[in-house]
């Protein structure tokens, strides 16, 4: 079972840098997506094998880790899921959801900022941007020509 | 301060952002709210710092740990406050601090006006988090945090060349993340904790047995060893932690994004954001991933931050010396500054562990602890100095509309208070005596001039080179004749730029401060390097008396069997007697002393050669 997790989480990370290594912003975003999911089900792994071989030689799969739930005396961790990977998943899902909430807001301003959606067409926008001089109005760190109400 | 009002470092600055998310558009009242929390942020760490620092310098600061919900150690959520964490918090509150002030004149009005405030918070409760966790997966919850916070700082301004910029930014840190958390669910895996505390008990138990076996205590079934793969492990968190801290090869990023920013952000960032990969490896390295004398995986990740701190050092100075610009040579600089961060924490990793300082006033410390407190002097100096100087650049904008060094110039007659106060900070980052890079440099260039004496003189080099380019930017921001019209009059800037200088005067008086104060910030600063290179306090601290029981056991075993074979260990005495510069270890049991450890004997040699000529 861990062998099928492992290579789940090979296929699925390959997936994910191969589209964080496109040159369409929408496909980095999905690699980001995916990229989340490679690592938590990478974690996931880490809780050991889901099934235990039963009294009857047949496969079960372990149980909740609550006490009280037919764990064994000797090893309760023998026939019950580790618990803690679980909820270090949980956080990192929450993590990840946010991250990909702010990838594809960041993908909505490029494409009204700058009208594309190519990273080609970005860094071509990006030497224009160099050469040109910017006017003074524009800077940020310029004191705003507008009197500011509380450094005036 | 108690213990429990750690937790208030964290749940300040998130209580005054969500505070500050409500109040958006209220601009007055968002302004007093951060202002006050950064202030009550810094009043804290003090407090605490002076809370656990000893009156008697020998003696060794104390912790503070707090563990949420009266949950015990391994299993709960612990926070640790100890010198490092306390001089961190402090330094990175009051160089916030002054970020935030410069932004008020120096940001736009309608970028100011949306969730600037409420980021910087956010950001400070990522860096106060991870400055304080006592567990790697909080370590990463607190980068998350950070990083979150810090993506929507580096798109503030949406402008074209900003998201461009931000793509690479948030794509590395997502990709560093994901390693990260794999990174801590294997090492989850692998030894079943998280807890840095829990980890560093069981590296200190193998090494314990590992002693006790080589002098014949125990048996080979009672020798605890590391699981395998757990330096590979410890490659893949440094190169998470090198990728945030800005480490040779693993920059490049850094000084395309930097400049993009608003430039109040640019200095909280150059100030706080790398110190964090810095602060990251010295937190779990030394005390959990490079043990000592486990099969050599020390000498491997040493080895790694070696050749990181030499490029980090030399060929980011070369890029800086390069630049054109005003914000890109000081990006630049903040990676070859880091350099020399890492070059501390590499002799530390680097050197026998209980090799001693000679004719140090402090009993017991040792080389690896006296550069690891040059280190930390660095990063604290480091973070006031390069954001001082991005907030003086922010004022000579403001003067000339441009940080392009050929369209700047006569800036010394326009504005002298901004020549005193760059001058000052360009000539702390260099390093000039009585200013603090100085001290900073000195320390770590002293620690490693005996075992790294390349990396030294590329150290002085570099500082060389950092003096070049300051000097580049003084004769032509400062000295040069004026080569393009004044875009502002200096009244008006004055005027409107209040808070702009109030900020970057606040760093460069605390820059004075550092330099001039260097021995007071050098008390905490050594106490810091004992409590990074020394388990055992924090171990006890955070796990209680019982967490060192099994380390105790192994190293009784070898002291019964000394006393039983006196005999033995007398013929190794002479040896001992000539060899005073090798000091035993900073809490001596006396197994430890009598230990006739034969991997300890190639340091012996040194003492043999007292003018350290041996060859690397």
């Amino acid at each position: 079972m861990t062998m099928v997790l492992a290579i789940c989480v090979a296929v699925v990370f390959t997936a994910s840098v191969y589209l964080l290594l496109s040159r369409e912003l929408k496909a980095v975003a999905m690699g980001v997506f995916l990229l989340g999911h490679a690592a938590n089900l990478c974690v996931l792994a880490q809780s050991g094998e889901p099934v235990v071989v039963g009294d009857d030689g047949l496969l079960a799969s372990k149980r909740p880790p609550i006490l009280g739930q037919g764990e064994s005396a000797a090893n309760p961790l023998a026939t019950l899921v580790d618990p803690l990977p679980q909820a270090l998943i949980l956080t990192a899902i929450v993590i990840s959801f946010g991250v990909m909430a702010f990838v594809l807001t960041l993908l909505v301003v490029t494409s009204r900022a700058a009208e594309t959606l190519d990273t080609h067409a970005l860094a071509l926008l990006e030497d224009v941007d160099v050469a040109t001089p910017l006017s003074a109005g524009e800077r940020p760190d310029e004191p705003h020509p507008a009197p500011e109400p509380s450094a005036a | 301060m108690s213990a429990n009002a750690v937790g208030l470092l964290a749940i300040l600055p998130l209580c005054a952002g969500l505070a500050q998310v409500l109040l958006v558009g209220h601009r007055k009242a968002c302004r007093a709210i951060g202002v006050v929390s950064l202030l009550g942020i810094l009043g804290l760490a003090l407090a605490g710092l002076l809370t656990i620092t000893p009156s008697d310098p020998s003696q060794a600061a104390g912790l503070l740990v707090s563990q949420s919900g009266d949950w015990a150690a391994p299993y709960g959520i612990t926070l640790a406050f100890d010198s490092l964490s306390g001089v961190l918090i402090a330094a990175a509150s009051a160089v916030a601090l002054g970020a935030y002030l410069h932004s008020f004149s120096s940001l736009a009005y309608d970028v100011e006006r949306r969730y600037f405030h409420a980021l910087v918070q956010m950001l400070m409760f990522g860096v106060n988090l991870s400055f304080l966790t006592g567990d790697l997966f909080n370590l990463f919850v607190g980068f998350e945090v950070m990083l979150m916070a810090s993506y929507g700082l580096v798109t503030l301004g949406t402008t074209r060349t900003q998201m461009r910029q931000a793509y690479k930014y948030v794509l590395l840190n997502v990709l560093a993340g994901s390693i990260f958390l794999m990174a801590a669910g294997m090492v989850y895996g692998m030894t079943g904790t998280l807890n840095l505390a829990d980890l560093a008990r069981m590296v200190a138990e193998a090494e314990a047995s590992q002693k006790a076996f080589a002098a014949g205590a125990i048996s080979a079934e009672q020798v605890q060893t590391l699981p395998t793969g757990f330096t590979p492990l410890a490659v893949l968190l440094l190169m998470v932690f090198a990728l945030k801290g800005g480490f040779f090869p693993l920059w490049f990023w850094l000084p395309d994004t930097y400049p993009t920013l608003p430039i109040g952000i640019a200095g909280l960032f150059g100030g706080l954001l790398t110190k964090v990969g810095v602060y990251a490896v010295a937190r779990t390295f030394p005390a959990v991933f490079a043990s000592d004398g486990l099969g050599g995986s020390d000498r491997a990740l040493a080895w790694i931050l070696v050749v990181a701190a030499a490029f980090t050092m030399f060929f980011a100075v070369l890029g800086a010396v390069s630049q054109g610009r005003v914000r890109r040579i000081l990006a630049v600089h903040v990676i070859s500054q880091v350099g020399y961060m890492v070059f501390g924490l590499a002799i530390a990793l680097w050197v026998p562990r209980a090799l001693a300082v000679e004719g140090s006033s402090m009993a017991g410390l040792t080389v690896a602890a006296y550069a690891m407190a040059g280190c930390v002097f660095y990063m604290v100096q480091h973070m006031v100095v390069k954001c001082s100087l991005f907030l003086c650049c922010g004022i000579m904008e403001m003067h000339a509309g441009t940080d392009k060094l050929d369209n700047l110039g006569g800036l010394l007659k326009r504005d002298t208070t901004l020549a005193v106060l760059f001058f000052i900070a360009a000539m702390s980052l260099v390093g000039l005596p009585p200013l603090s890079g100085f001290f900073g440099k000195m320390v770590i260039i002293q620690a490693g001039w005996r075992e790294l004496w390349p990396l030294s003189v590329l150290g002085l080099l570099t500082g060389a080179l950092t003096l070049l380019s300051m000097l580049k930017i003084w004769s032509y921001g400062f000295w040069n004749p004026p080569k393009a019209p004044v875009v502002n009059p200096p009244e008006r800037v004055r005027s409107q730029g209040r808070s702009a200088y109030g900020g970057a005067a606040l760093l460069v008086g605390l820059a004075l401060f550092l330099g001039f104060g260097a021995e007071l910030v050098y008390r905490v600063a050594l106490q810091a390097g004992t409590q990074i290179m020394d388990r055992r306090p924090y171990i006890e601290a955070v796990l209680g008396e019982q967490g060192l029981d099994a380390v105790r056991g192994y190293e009784l075993a070898v002291e019964q069997l000394e006393t039983q074979a006196e005999p033995a260990v007398a013929d190794q005495a002479p040896i001992e007697a000539e060899t005073e510069r090798v000091a035993l270890s900073n809490t001596p049991t006396p197994a430890l002393e009598a230990d006739p450890e034969p991997r300890v004997l190639p340091t012996l040699s040194l003492a043999e050669n007292p003018r350290g000529e041996a060859s690397p």
